[in-house]
């Protein structure tokens, strides 16, 4: 039992109690956080589809007989110091934050899979050294190497993606290695490589199915991540750059004037809290649907 | 022991090459010339550019420029482009602003975390446990900088009770023990509110293990009393991962101080990394990633050193 490499990363052994009669997707809908999350999430991703159309008012449009107009009609949620209405700019903004959440979700989830399925499949000298590059890229402070990378070559929504993207692989590569590990024992991994199929065919086609709920459940919990290392960025200054609205930056815009209109800042930031918090809420819902002693 | 922990030394060599590496490359591959950012452009004749360039070293080969540059690092030679003072002084300067901080929100957080975990441990399922994971869900989503904002806006612009900025560096004039407290207050809660979640959670786990094992019945079962079963072999136990919890949250600490020192004013580590990478300081850039890349992993060798000394069983070869 001890040898088994599958335990790693596990709640102590027993195996996975049975799931009763229902399943994972009626398990998950009966969870009403679950639900909230995703009613939340979906908001949020029809709000950004729908972009500018919703908007009250061109996101750049300086309204000036109402500079830092407080919360009220027509400016439902206030005016900066141009005078440009926050709901506008805080609807605009949706689709690029949530955006560069999910694009930088990708990169990282589809490295983290390559990483971790070959690490885990192969074994022996190629999980040595795909793990040590993981705890070397787990190890470094990832967040002063961000800054340094897009002060140095200049922020843009493109790097954003890929420098959040491939900073934030190691957990979900660790997490799909211990599931290839668990997997590449079992009887049908052995009867496929009976009939003869290669390598890539058992991972692609037969052990990589089987991971997709945990695939899922972290992609989930990354946008989030990403949605919050965005917000920052763009905070300092470092992310997507003005004119172009995203939450972190009307949020840096509001902070000189926070003592007299706290409503510039404090209506991104909390779009910020939501989107977040609603991706969360999905991620937590789906664990506990499919495995809910699964450690992310 | 001794054999145990020259192999983890050894082990940062490679380590400490690849922060190091990645981070040259970065600079090395950057669009655009430091020197132009140093010479304000009426100086900028052909002759004082080519002057100053070799003044910097950067018109030698690249290894050379690395090698001379890590030499450079740790004996103390190399020198900030912006302020020409040894890079090492300015970290000195900076890093016990960040480990002071880094410290307080650790105490705080392991004040908070130990006992709520204790609760939702010992009694699953209970509205305490259910708030610890509502507040844990609060807390993880929340962005930092912007709970920042808000604490400013009501203890500083509302309530006038606690300062924003205007703490001083440790060792400068002005700067007294007694004095930085009300400084650090926010900060430390915004960076303690960062990581509570993590601890409680693995806290939680981790006391929900060590109570299902067979020892915690044998005490039951010969009468000793509910609490010094808790206390004396279920929280005893189940430290050690904890431990190693609070190691591995240094990275997400040093990484909030970049913000939480901007917002706040703080002189550390983070705020030094971002001037710099701002103003294209390349070897204050260099300098910050390394030690903050350094900082981490020895602080995961002492929480394994940490496990040795919670743990007699654990024997390392």
């Amino acid at each position: 039992m001890a040898s088994r490499p599958l335990e790693v990363g596990r709640r102590a052994s027993p195996p996975r109690p049975a799931a009763g009669r229902r399943g994972p997707w009626q398990r998950f809908v009966r969870n009403p956080r679950a639900i909230a999350g995703a009613a939340i999430m979906a908001s949020f991703l029809l709000v950004a589809l729908a972009g500018p159309r919703l908007a009250p008012f061109p996101p750049a449009a300086p309204h000036v007989l109402a500079i830092l107009h407080p919360p009220g009609r027509p400016f439902w949620l206030g005016t900066d110091n141009l005078g440009r209405d926050i709901l506008s700019r805080v609807i605009v903004a949706s689709r690029v934050s949530l955006a560069i959440g999910v694009l930088s979700m990708l990169v990282s989830i589809v490295a983290g899979v390559l990483v971790g399925a070959l690490a885990g499949y192969f074994g022996g000298a190629a999980d040595s050294v795909l793990m040590r590059v993981t705890d070397v890229v787990l190890a470094i402070p990832v967040f002063f190497l961000t800054v340094a990378f897009l002060a140095l070559f200049g922020p843009g929504v493109g790097r954003l993606i890929w420098i959040i993207g491939l900073t934030a692989w190691p957990p979900t590569a660790r997490l799909v290695r211990v599931e290839i590990m668990a997997l590449r024992a079992r009887d049908f991994v052995t009867a496929a490589r009976a009939t003869g199929a290669p390598n890539s065919r058992i991972i692609v086609r037969h052990l990589l199915p089987n991971v997709v709920p945990v695939i899922v459940i972290s992609a989930t919990l990354r946008v989030g991540l990403a949605i919050l290392t965005e917000a920052g960025l763009s905070f300092l200054g470092l992310g997507v750059q003005p004119p172009q609205p995203s939450w972190g930056n009307i949020i840096a815009d509001g902070r000189e004037y926070l003592g007299v209109a706290w409503w510039v800042s404090f209506f991104p930031g909390l779009c910020v809290f939501l989107a977040v918090m609603a991706f969360n809420l999905v991620g937590d819902g789906l664990r506990d649907a499919f495995d809910p002693r699964l450690q992310i | 022991m001794a054999r145990y922990l020259a192999r983890r030394l050894l082990a940062l060599v490679p380590l400490i090459f690849g922060i190091t590496a990645i981070t040259f490359a970065l600079l090395v591959l950057a669009p655009g010339d430091p020197v132009l950012f140093l010479v304000p452009p009426e100086q900028r004749g052909i002759a004082d550019l080519a002057q100053f360039r070799h003044e910097l070293g950067l018109d030698r080969p690249l290894p050379v420029q690395y090698i001379s540059m890590m030499a450079g690092l740790f004996t103390g030679r190399l020198r900030s482009f912006s302020d020409r003072r040894p890079t090492t002084r300015q970290v000195a300067e900076a890093l016990p602003t960040t480990l002071i901080l880094t410290a307080t929100s650790l105490a705080l957080t392991g004040a908070l975390a130990a006992p709520i975990a204790f609760v939702s441990a010992v009694r699953p399922y209970s509205m305490v446990d259910h708030a610890a994971t509502l507040f844990a869900l609060l807390g993880i989503s929340l962005p930092t900088f912007w709970f920042a904002l808000v604490l400013i806006f009501v203890f500083t612009e509302q309530l006038g009770l606690l300062p924003a900025s205007g703490i001083r560096p440790v060792g400068a004039s002005g700067y007294s023990p007694g004095l930085i407290w009300r400084f650090l207050i926010m900060p430390t809660v915004v960076q303690a509110l960062g990581i509570l979640p993590v601890l409680v959670r693995y806290g939680r786990s981790s006391l929900l293990e060590a109570l299902s094992q067979d020892y915690v019945q044998v005490a039951r079962s010969k009468g000793l009393a509910e609490r010094a079963v808790l206390l004396r072999h279920v929280a005893r136990n189940s430290l050690l991962p904890v431990v190693t919890i609070a190691a591995l949250l240094l990275p997400f600490l040093l990484s909030g101080s970049v913000i939480v020192e901007s917002i706040f004013a703080l002189p550390g580590l983070g705020r030094l990394a971002v001037n710099a990478a701002l103003s294209r300081d390349y070897p204050t850039v260099l300098t910050t990633t390394t030690v903050a890349g350094v900082l981490v992993v020895v602080s995961n060798l002492l929480a394994d050193l940490g496990y040795f000394y919670l743990d007699p069983r654990i024997r390392y070869q």
